[in-house]
Formats: structure tokens, C-alpha cells, sequence
């Protein structure tokens, strides 16, 4: 592992963030390891995933970095921002108060990460619909207007949730393609890999170094 | 409110008698009266009877060979460690071996040891006053050797000043309950209620009566302290201690450590925590020269590992046994038995040069730091491990002082 083909040509880095209690850690577990943990403890500082995904024919590593979000951990959270590609920025549709605070989780991100940061919007808990506290329509609406990618989706059930994390992964990879992000940027949050023998690369591996991660 | 805490302050800051390890070495009989002689050589008897320690012998070069403080002055018990920790070394080579076989990694005290040393607890329990005042290096000995888990309860309610505490306000917990609370902090605890220790038979029931006792010693705290209100890193640290005693008795242990133990951990803007992890940093720095390189190179900041370690005492990063031994020094010696600890996890886990080899990043590094092999979270290889760290009252004095005028010199680093 300390030098040679990866088994992926790309890792991405995303932060999960938004209130506490909305889900996060959730979301990760149900992307991850396809389960939803009801007893998730609580997130105390910053939590891991990974997973190997494919778009397009290439192998992308997601590195995915789940924040814990009571207000008090910003202060220390902002460090997790540095260097994400992908934000997944979480709201409960049952608590109108988690879906409010969401311009300041932007203003965060838009302040602490780099204008190709994809950010992707989720109305998380789309099982409890008899409990809902804010309409598809409106996210949909603020979303737009910020020009987010949005979607509701339930880590207790599954839905969407893939499609999310897939969704963000595309984006940035067609950033990558069209050149708008720039791989040999310090804080891209990209970094390619060279490819195993057997899948050759068509872009050069820039922002190469000998690390896995 | 304000001048009440004070008045406390001066009665528990004698709790915390920050005796330097130094000072062990020093005659005992000192400071001892009468009443206390007989203490001093029957501990000694302890280790007679008990088996020998097995210590995992995992590759820690990088802590401090030197070991020149003798730190088995302080206990008798390690002298024993050190002449079997060697005839070991042979018999487990790699941290796997250990990790497999955890039993091996524990010391079984008999029966007749653990009986005597209760006695020898009661009796200090019963004479709390004069043993701390005049024979604190005594409490702290036993408290490293491991509290007898039948006094165990007490005994931390006493060594934290929860007592004094609970004494002074006999009717404070119940006067905090009526109180209404503040809305958001009431909500933001009910959501965390059935999220700490979910498999432990006290939490495993929504609405049970660990769950709402957890609730009501929360809820005291923040109207208590509403400056701090409610945490998240407060909750596990309270279930811990609901495990052990009544919820009146838990919640004076929650106040003392909250607001004496870990003063300013749970406060916005978490200073005092990223402070606290540049201190750790640097006193890494001497332990683990190595492990220290590995780190900066790879951008491994404290506050990436270490948040959880502090700000809920280790009770969510070490296995149970391993656990309640911390404790047993924790609220006996202060804070800095969190620093040892997290200093012995982190030499552990990435000292052999080949775990470092293989975390060659950021994310690898903080996966071993998540998941360190179990072995080194044993009780015995982490307790032997933490006295053996070199490590003087002063050098925790030092890096306090120098660390703390290092981020007021650079105040836009708060918050960032």
C-alpha cells in the first residue's frame, strides 16, 4: 500500500454536517455499510466512512467525514472543512428548526471550503411524512436558489440515500472533466491516484504523493 | 450562585493536591501521624499474594526509556511489573497475539488481597479528612493500584469532592429539578437520552429509569450552570457515573468534574479543549519523538483524535476494566491522567515503525488512532504504561504555561 496502483483512481473528501440529530451519522452508516443504526451514538468531535464507488468507468474513494453537530463543536468542526470536495449538508423534515438554521451551516461552507465545493442538500427522515415539518417545495425552492443539489432521503430506509452521495460524486468528477476543479489546488479535496496497471488513466496523475489517503 | 461555587472552590482545590511525581520519592513518614503509620507497610503485602502482571509488550520505544523518576517507588507493586514484564516479552511477540487473547493481558487479584485492601479503603474512608490532608501520596498509591469495586462508588464520590458538595447542598438536585429549564437545552438532552451506552441494561429501555435519571442529572447541570447548559460530551460521562451511584450522588460527581476536573472543556467556544490538545501535542513531543514526526507530517491535528478522549474522559474510547482504572487515578490526580492516557494510546498504537509505514495519511493515522489494537487499551499494559511516562509535574506546568501564552498571542486562531 505505501507506493504503487490503487485499486481507485480519485479520493474525494466530503464533510456530513448539519444539526444535531438530523442524521448524520446515520446517513453515513446507511451509505457505508448499508444499515441503519437506530442507537448511533452521538458524533463527539468528527466520526469516519469509506467506500469505493464508480463513476463514469473510474474507481473514486470517498473519504467521508461526519461532523457532530451541536453548535458548540463549530469551533472546532471548521477544521474538518478544509479540503472537502463534497458537503452534505443535512436537515430533519420533522424539525423545522434543524431546516432554518441551514443558511448558516452555508455561510460556513461557502466561507470555509472552495468555490467547487459541490454541496448537496438533504431533507433527511422522508420515512416520517405524517410528521413533516417542511415542505418538499420549500427546500426545494432554497436550494435552488443557492444553487444546491437537493434531495429527501430516510437513512432508515434507504431511499435516496445512495443516490446522494453518488449524485455529489458525479458532479465533482465532472468538474474535474470540464476543469473548473483544479486537481493540483492545495485544498481540492481531490486527489488522483495513479491507476492499477490493468485501468489505464487519461488525465495525468496530478496531485500525486505517496499516501493512500 | 457565583459566591457559592467560590466558597466550594477552596474546599475542593485541597482535592487536588497536585503532588509531583517527585515527591513519591521522598520519605513517607514525613507527613504521616500515628493514625496512618500502619498503612504504609501493610500495602506492600498486596502484591505478595497477587499473580504476576502480564504486560503486553508492545513495540513503545518511542516512550521514554530512560525512566529515571523510579516510579515504582510510588507503588511497590511495579517493581514486580518490571521483573515480569520482561520474562514476557518472550513469550508474545506482536500486539495481535495479545489482542486475541485479552485475558492474558489481565492481572487476577485474589480473593484474600481484594478483601484486605477493602478494609484498607473503609478505613480510609472513615478518616477521608486526615488521609487527604496528611497522607495524600497514600490515597493516591491505592488508587493506582485500583479501587475494590464493592468501595469503588464511594470512593469516587469522595475523591471528587461530589460529598462535600452533596453534604453542603443536601437539597440543591431536587431544588434544580423543579426548576423549568431552558427549552433548547431540555430538547437537545432528550435527543441524546437514548444514544449513550444503548446496549448497557440501565439505557437499554426509551423512557426507562436510567433514561430518565440521565435526564434529570443533565437537566440539574444546566440549571446549575447555565453558562455551560447542556453538552453532548456531558452525557456519556454522566451515564458512567449513573452506573456507579445514585443519581444525586452522580450528579455532584458530574458538577465537580464538569466544573473542577475539566474546567472549561464544555464551555462555548471550546478553548480550553484545543488548548489542552496543543499541550498534548507537545508533551508527545518528548514521550514520542516519532510518533510526533508522523503526526505533523501528516497534518494529524489533537483536535482530530483527542476531542473525544477529553471532553468525555475517555469513558466512550476505553474498554470497561481499563476504564474504571483511569477513573480510579482521574479523580484522584486531575486531568492529566487523560494526557497520560491518551500519550500511552498514542505511542502504542503508532510506535512500531511499521503501523506508521503503513498509515501514510491523514485519514490512515486517525483510523489507527480509532480503532488502536486492544492490547494497549488493556488495564495493565495502559497503567503500567502511564507511570512508566516520564513525565514531571513540572513538564505539565511548563507546557500549560507555554501553550496557553502561545494561543493568547495568536487570538485569531480561537474559533478557527
Amino acid at each position: 500500500m505505501t507506493s504503487g496502483p490503487y485499486n481507485y483512481s480519485y479520493i474525494f473528501k466530503y464533510i456530513i454536517i448539519g444539526d444535531m440529530g438530523v442524521g448524520k451519522s446515520c446517513l453515513l452508516h446507511q451509505f457505508t455499510d448499508k444499515k441503519f443504526m437506530a442507537d448511533c451514538p452521538h458524533t463527539i468531535g468528527v466520526e469516519f466512512g469509506t467506500r469505493i464507488i464508480e463513476v463514469a468507468g473510474q474507481k473514486i474513494k470517498l473519504q467521508i467525514w461526519d461532523t457532530a453537530g451541536q453548535e458548540r463543536f463549530r469551533a472546532v468542526t471548521r477544521s474538518y472543512y478544509r479540503g472537502a470536495a463534497g458537503a452534505l449538508m443535512v436537515y430533519d423534515i420533522t424539525r423545522r428548526s434543524t431546516y432554518n438554521h441551514l443558511s448558516s451551516w452555508l455561510t460556513d461552507t461557502r466561507n470555509l471550503t472552495n468555490p467547487s465545493t459541490v454541496i448537496f442538500l438533504i431533507g433527511n427522515k422522508s420515512d416520517l411524512d405524517g410528521q413533516r415539518d417542511v415542505t418538499y417545495e420549500e427546500a426545494k425552492q432554497f436550494a435552488d436558489e443557492n444553487g444546491l443539489m437537493f434531495v429527501e432521503a430516510s437513512a432508515k430506509t434507504g431511499q435516496n440515500v445512495e443516490e446522494a452521495f453518488l449524485e455529489t460524486a458525479k458532479k465533482i468528477y465532472q468538474s474535474i472533466q470540464d476543469g473548473r476543479l483544479d486537481l493540483n489546488a492545495a485544498e481540492s479535496g481531490v486527489q488522483h491516484k495513479p491507476a492499477s496497471p490493468g485501468r489505464p488513466l487519461a488525465a495525468p496523475p496530478a496531485a500525486r504523493d505517496n499516501c493512500a489517503c | 450562585m457565583t459566591s457559592r461555587k467560590r466558597g466550594d472552590d477552596a474546599e475542593i482545590s485541597r482535592l487536588f493536591h497536585e503532588t509531583g511525581d517527585e515527591e513519591i520519592q521522598g520519605s513517607d513518614s514525613e507527613t504521616e501521624d500515628n493514625l496512618l503509620e500502619d498503612e504504609v507497610q501493610s500495602d506492600a503485602e498486596d502484591y505478595e499474594v497477587s499473580d504476576p502482571p502480564v504486560v503486553n509488550p508492545l513495540d513503545i520505544q518511542d516512550v521514554s526509556e530512560k525512566d529515571s523518576e523510579t516510579p515504582e517507588r510510588a507503588s511497590p507493586s511495579f517493581s514486580r511489573i518490571l521483573k515480569y514484564y520482561s520474562k514476557d516479552v518472550s513469550k508474545v511477540d506482536d500486539a495481535h497475539k495479545c489482542c486475541n487473547a485479552s485475558e492474558v493481558n489481565k492481572r487476577t487479584v485474589s480473593p484474600s488481597t481484594i478483601l484486605k485492601r477493602e478494609q484498607k479503603w473503609l478505613r480510609m474512608l472513615n478518616n477521608w479528612e486526615a488521609f487527604m490532608s496528611k497522607n495524600y501520596k497514600k490515597v493516591r498509591e491505592r488508587c493506582r493500584k485500583g479501587i475494590p469495586a464493592s468501595v469503588r462508588p464511594k470512593a469516587w464520590l469522595y475523591l471528587c469532592g461530589g460529598q462535600l458538595l452533596l453534604e453542603k447542598h443536601p437539597n440543591e438536585y431536587e431544588e434544580l429539578l423543579q426548576a423549568p429549564g431552558d427549552p433548547k437545552c431540555m430538547e437537545d438532552i432528550r435527543k441524546d437520552l437514548h444514544r449513550q451506552f444503548p446496549y448497557h441494561e440501565m439505557f437499554i429501555r426509551e423512557e426507562g429509569l436510567g433514561q430518565q435519571e440521565l435526564f434529570s442529572v443533565l437537566k440539574a447541570y444546566s440549571v446549575l450552570n447555565p453558562k455551560v447548559g447542556y453538552f453532548q460530551a456531558q452525557a456519556p460521562v454522566a451515564a458512567f457515573l449513573l452506573m456507579h451511584m445514585p443519581a444525586v450522588q452522580a450528579f455532584w460527581c458530574l458538577v465537580s468534574i464538569s466544573d473542577k476536573y475539566l474546567s472549561g472543556y464544555y464551555n462555548p467556544g471550546l478553548e480550553v479543549l484545543q488548548r489542552d490538545g496543543d499541550i498534548l501535542h507537545a508533551l508527545l513531543r518528548r514521550t514520542a519523538p516519532a510518533v510526533h514526526r508522523h503526526l505533523v507530517k501528516h497534518k494529524v491535528e489533537p483536535v482530530l483524535y483527542a476531542t473525544e478522549w477529553f471532553l468525555c474522559a475517555l469513558t466512550r474510547t476505553l474498554p470497561w476494566d481499563s476504564l474504571l482504572r483511569v477513573w480510579d487515578c482521574f479523580l484522584c490526580e486531575g486531568v492529566k491522567v487523560l494526557f497520560k492516557a491518551a500519550l500511552v494510546i498514542l505511542a502504542g498504537a503508532l510506535g512500531p515503525a511499521k503501523v506508521r509505514k503503513r498509515a501514510c495519511g491523514l485519514c490512515e493515522t486517525l483510523e489507527v488512532l480509532r480503532h488502536p489494537p486492544e492490547g494497549i487499551l488493556g488495564e495493565d499494559y495502559l497503567m503500567y504504561h502511564m507511570t512508566r511516562l516520564n513525565l514531571t509535574e513540572e513538564d505539565f506546568e511548563f507546557e500549560h504555561q507555554r501553550q496557553t501564552a502561545r494561543r493568547r498571542a495568536m487570538p485569531n486562531r480561537s474559533g478557527s
